[in-house]
């Protein structure tokens, strides 16, 4: 019983730690990536006219779904919200200020967390986040175990669920082939209004910031992104509050924290693991000689 | 091990009876259901979505199967590192359990990966990731299960050892593999210790991520469920469920093989149930009242029904029915309360999984396929199915001298240290 | 010979006189200054026409200087063709666009950059190339289509790019130009301001408000964008009314407030329609000349307009024998009558009163029947 209890204690003690805000700190080569220098796009809904260029140049880069232009001039696809598929990387969403009660549209796609939960939480490292700034998938190295998808939390991840041999998990790439050559990413080259501007991430909060100075009757004063989930690459202005926005809340803890805090804890340099096997052997010799001092009587006869 | 109770292969029940053929049955339905979402995909074959990754496969067949498991490692602590002798009758039968459990999770886990050809992957050191919880998840298993196999690797030697006659054009390896089991039969009874306690270390490990699993999508659970000491609560409502999974396998297997329940030896490893049990609802009601969230276990909503139900039936009932002698000493009472605590520990798990998952931006509620029913309920059937074979064929169950009947296979006690 | 060269240097001396005139009496006036603080474009102190050390182009505050620039002088349309390769030019009518734009900001609501002198193109800013490094400012797409496009997508929710660019093959051109919504090469009607609006409120004990929109123009001189300060083309074009919504009673009021702010709820409410405002209604009907007058004139107390003492001299202080043309009144004073001190025949200075002539005659003679001078015209005040 004894075993257990004490293990008990020990994790509590981790367990403890982890919530209390964990002293314990994921290791620290986890990020190396100075992350004010990495590539981001600052989404301004405020210029953004809802005209799903960005969704059409996204599908012809990546030979998604359709890529005939006159379909993405179909506006009835608003009356429904949609999110970001295995055939659709980036969607424009419609929404309605309820301020002025004039609609305003949002583009949504993966925002490339600074600390993402998805390469957190992947089991072979296919996904990673780069040092452009692009958290990029390997398919190669997937097994399809989906826990990307339970971890993001911007529910951004979809699944080719369709495919029974080789389904990949499909997301916007950051166009990292694009950057690699040094061009900006389809979507913001086509847009008209210029509502998607690229830069590093440093640039682009200076940007939101002088924007929202500027036009402070225009824009809500927060930069969506800039702080959520420890900042993300993909940042937002808006002219109403983001819980309006289809958005999610959320704090400026990284996601992954907590769960590294424990994992890390519990795997600091294999000593945890390490010290219970000694010591449940320690227990189990003790235990056993003296149990053999009893019935080596018995045994004998 | 007492010397008139030996592990010894049943003989006198046939494989198929009426029971096994309807098993049989149900767990054809279920390979066939495997082969369909092997061929048409996950799309085809399950309710999965973009919103829902993860449904019955991850929260039953695989986080319960782990769980229910978790047998083989208690048992294993309490009989041969605390060297509790007089349970070892109780330990292979839960070693068997775990190892199958095992197999079965791994079973039910391809199912769900979308490419299972590529579950090796985590092996590779390029590929791996050690801030993954899933990571530690899967390579604890993938060793605990090659632990367990080496831990039974004795008990098919004590079978087989020195007899091992293949049929027809396979004779030819008779005598490679006699002796290589002859080896491993000598090395491992020297060595096993080092693997037995390798067992218990791995199932701590594992069975306390498998909790951390969740807690990495904080604006999707529950309250209820979302907790940073949840590996915590993972790991003690394994320990707990341990013990009550051996009762429940036991009882059963003694009504199918026509064996004398062993109402002694259960109603004494019972006892430990109330206060491991107990251990677990104080962390839980301490976890739930440092968190604040008492008013959320009373609102009436859905996952407070859910919550209610999984901690009044499965963890308040047992300790109520087991801290009593009476119950514990019959073999209805131990029955009733270790099915409620492996109730309440599934219960748990699929709460965690499905029902404190709640997207961001839900479409239609989950709810499993028939194809998805079909594979977990098939491949439960084909564990009992194994587990039916193996007792039958190999010394697992300790049989009293009295019903071993006149069995020539059984051999003398090999003490497995 | 001399007297002509002499005739020649006098005639160029005048000539360069006639011309260098006006510009050395401009120099000497005074130049109007901007009022737009200098450093907001300029980085020196003292910029030349050489070097005018500007600002390189992104402020952040808007540049408009409004009297220097005038709608007559605009372009009525403008050919943009960056993309001629692409498209046909897009024909920009300029007109309709700025005859809309004074029912918003005027000229404001698309030139946020219009310095005193020609108004530069937004190409001089806005850089054409699409790897401008910054970032601060939109290229030349984005400059032009947030121009276009977020006006456009209001009121027609639609953003297609034929609505502006016609494809530069020719069997696309037809389809493109025969969109009946198109508004190209039309040209915005005339707003028409209506007379009164009536509203129906849901203030019971008075329901109906009638509001004199002409009256407000006429009368006290609204512009249109004082009340429609926030308008927008997609107010009165957004086809499918989304952006329409219900105000609360306080900005319904608001807008009214501005000068009724101490009126009773009875000022505008009432349970029937109300006509129109006639200053005979208030016992003193207008003549020709105070018809003219801007109310302001003779209601000076803010803008409240309390009712007058209808005396004359209670506004015409200064008036008296002397300065004051009794002819314009219908009657040419004779010479006797004429210097005359006002108030002999006018009683108490009541004007309005016939005067009275037995002070000095007693043959019971009125001015109507021995009129003391010459009868012009027959005129009431």
């Amino acid at each position: 019983m004894s075993f257990t209890r004490r293990d008990l204690f020990k994790m509590a003690a981790v367990g403890a730690a982890a919530s209390v805000g964990g002293n314990l700190q994921a290791s620290d080569d986890a990020y190396p990536i100075d992350c004010s220098q990495t590539y981001g796009v600052l989404v301004d809904t405020v210029v953004c006219i809802g005209c799903r260029k960005c969704e059409w140049a996204c599908n012809n880069e990546h030979k998604l779904s359709t890529t005939d232009l006159k379909t993405f001039e179909d506006k009835s696809v608003f009356q429904q919200h949609r999110r970001p598929v295995d055939n659709a990387y980036t969607v424009v969403n419609e929404f309605k200020n309820p301020e002025t009660a004039k609609p305003y549209t949002i583009k949504v796609q993966c925002m490339h967390c600074n600390q993402p939960a998805c390469a957190s939480a992947c089991i072979v490292g296919a996904l990673k986040k780069n040092r452009l700034g692009s958290v990029d998938y390997d398919a190669w190295k997937c097994i399809g175990c989906r826990y990307c998808m339970v971890a993001c939390p911007f529910q951004v991840p979809a699944y080719e669920y369709n495919e029974a041999l080789k389904p990949r998990v499909m997301k916007c790439t950051f166009c990292l082939d694009r950057l690699e050559e040094g061009r900006k990413p389809a979507c913001v080259g086509i847009c008209p209004n210029e509502a998607l501007t690229f830069g590093t991430r440093e640039q682009l909060i200076d940007l939101a910031k002088e924007r929202i100075k500027a036009k402070p009757e225009l824009y809500f004063n927060h930069v969506y992104g800039e702080k959520e989930v420890g900042g993300t690459s993909w940042m937002y202005l808006a002219s109403t509050d983001f819980i309006n926005t289809e958005l999610p809340k959320l704090t400026n803890d990284p996601i992954p924290h907590t769960t590294e805090t424990i994992q890390h804890g519990i795997f600091k340099s294999f000593v945890p693991p390490l010290a219970l096997y000694g010591l449940l052997g320690l227990i189990m010799h003790s235990l056993r000689e003296n149990k053999e001092d009893k019935e080596s009587d018995d045994e004998r006869s | 091990m007492s010397a008139h109770e030996v592990p010894t292969p049943i003989t006198r029940v046939p494989f198929f009876t009426k029971g096994t053929m309807i098993v049989a049955a149900i767990a054809g339905l279920g390979i066939l259901a495997y082969i369909y979402r092997l061929i048409y995909g996950i799309g085809a074959a399950t309710n999965l979505d973009d919103q829902y990754p993860w449904g019955i496969w991850i929260a039953i067949d695989v986080a319960s199967g782990v769980a229910l498991a978790a047998g083989g490692f208690t048992t294993a602590a309490l009989a041969d590192i605390f060297h509790k002798e007089r349970y070892h009758v109780i330990v292979r039968p839960a070693l068997l359990t775990a190892m199958l459990g095992y197999t079965f999770v791994v079973i039910g886990l391809l199912a769900d990966l979308g490419r299972y050809y590529n579950v090796w992957h985590p092996m590779l050191p390029s590929m791996w990731q050690g801030n993954s919880v899933l990571f530690e998840v899967g390579m604890c298993v993938m060793v605990y299960l090659t632990v367990l196999y080496i831990e039974f690797l004795p008990i098919v030697a004590e079978r087989f050892g020195g007899r091992v006659s293949l049929p027809g054009p396979l004779r030819v390896f008779n005598k490679l593999i006699d002796s290589w089991l002859t080896i491993c039969h000598k090395f491992l009874g020297r060595f096993i210790s080092l693997f037995i306690i390798a067992g218990v270390v791995l199932s701590c490990l594992h069975q306390s991520s498998l909790g951390t699993l969740m807690v990495i999508a904080p604006t999707k659970m529950h309250a209820l469920w979302y907790s940073p000491i949840s590996p915590l609560m993972f790991l003690m409502s394994a320990i707990a469920v341990g013990f009550p999974m051996v009762i429940f396998e036991s009882l059963i297997a003694s009504r199918s093989f026509k064996l004398k329940p062993e109402t002694k030896i259960l109603s004494s490893i019972a006892t430990y149930t109330p206060v491991l049990l107990g251990a677990y609802l104080a962390v839980k009601i301490g976890d739930i009242t440092l968190r604040e969230v008492w008013p959320l276990v009373f609102d009436g909503s859905y996952e407070s029904i859910m919550f209610n139900i999984e901690i009044l039936l499965g963890v308040v009932a047992p300790i109520v029915l087991l801290s009593q002698r009476k119950i514990r000493n019959s073999v209805a009472g131990l029955f009733t309360s270790a099915s409620l605590v492996i109730f309440g520990v599934a219960f748990n798990r699929i709460n965690v999984f499905l029902t404190a998952y709640t997207p961001l931006y839900p479409g239609k509620p989950y709810f499993p396929s028939i194809f998805e029913i079909m594979v977990t309920v098939g491949l439960i059937c084909a564990l009992v199915l194994v587990y039916r074979f193996i007792v039958l064929n190999l010394p697992v169950i300790a049989v009293p001298p009295s019903e071993r009947g006149t069995d020539k296979a059984t051999i003398s006690t090999v003490k497995t240290a | 010979m001399t007297k002509n060269r002499l005739l020649i240097l006098f005639a160029i001396v005048i000539a360069t006189g006639i011309v260098a005139l006006p510009l050395l009496a401009q120099r000497n006036s005074p130049v109007a200054m901007p009022t737009t603080d200098c450093t907001r474009c300029h980085t020196c102190e003292v910029p030349t026409l050489r070097e005018p050390c500007l600002k390189s182009c992104p402020r952040t505050e808007m540049v408009h200087q409004q009297g220097n620039h005038n709608l007559q002088d605009a372009p009525d349309s403008m050919l943009l063709s960056q993309l001629a390769d692409l498209y046909q030019p897009v024909h920009f009518n300029h007109k309709v666009h700025a005859s809309m734009a004074q029912m918003g900001t005027d000229c404001a609501t698309c030139h946020h950059y219009s310095p005193p002198g020609k108004i530069p193109p937004c190409s001089d800013c806005h850089s054409a190339s699409s790897e401008s490094t910054d970032l601060k400012k939109p290229n030349l797409k984005g400059a032009y289509h947030r121009q276009c496009l977020s006006c456009h997508r209001e009121w027609s929710h639609d953003t297609k790019c034929v609505l502006c660019h016609i494809p530069n093959v020719e069997g696309l051109m037809k389809s493109a130009t025969e969109d009946p919504t198109d508004i190209i090469g039309k040209t915005h009607p005339v707003i028409t301001e209506p007379v009164k609006k009536v509203y129906q409120t849901p203030y019971k004990p008075a329901p109906v408000v009638t509001f004199q929109h002409k009256e407000h123009i006429d009368l006290f001189g609204f512009r249109c964008v004082d009340c429609h300060e926030k308008e927008n083309c997609g107010n009165c074009h957004d086809i499918e009314q989304t952006s329409k919504i219900k105000k609360t009673q306080e900005q319904v009021h608001a807008i009214c407030n501005d000068c009724h702010k101490e009126d009773a709820c009875s000022k505008c409410h009432d349970t029937k329609e109300r006509p129109g405002f006639s200053h005979n209604k208030t016992g003193w009907p207008l003549n020709q000349y105070h018809n003219q007058l801007d109310c302001w004139a003779c209601h000076p107390t803010g803008r409240q307009i309390s009712k007058l003492n209808s005396m004359c001299i209670s506004c015409h202080k200064g008036w008296n024998q002397a300065n004051f043309k009794h002819a314009v009144t219908g009657l040419l004073l004779d010479e006797v009558h004429a210097e005359m001190e006002c108030s002999d025949c006018h009683a108490d200075h009541r004007y309005e009163a016939d005067p009275k002539c037995d002070d000095c005659h007693d043959d019971g003679r009125t001015a109507k029947t021995a009129p003391p001078g010459m009868r012009t015209k027959h005129s009431g005040r």
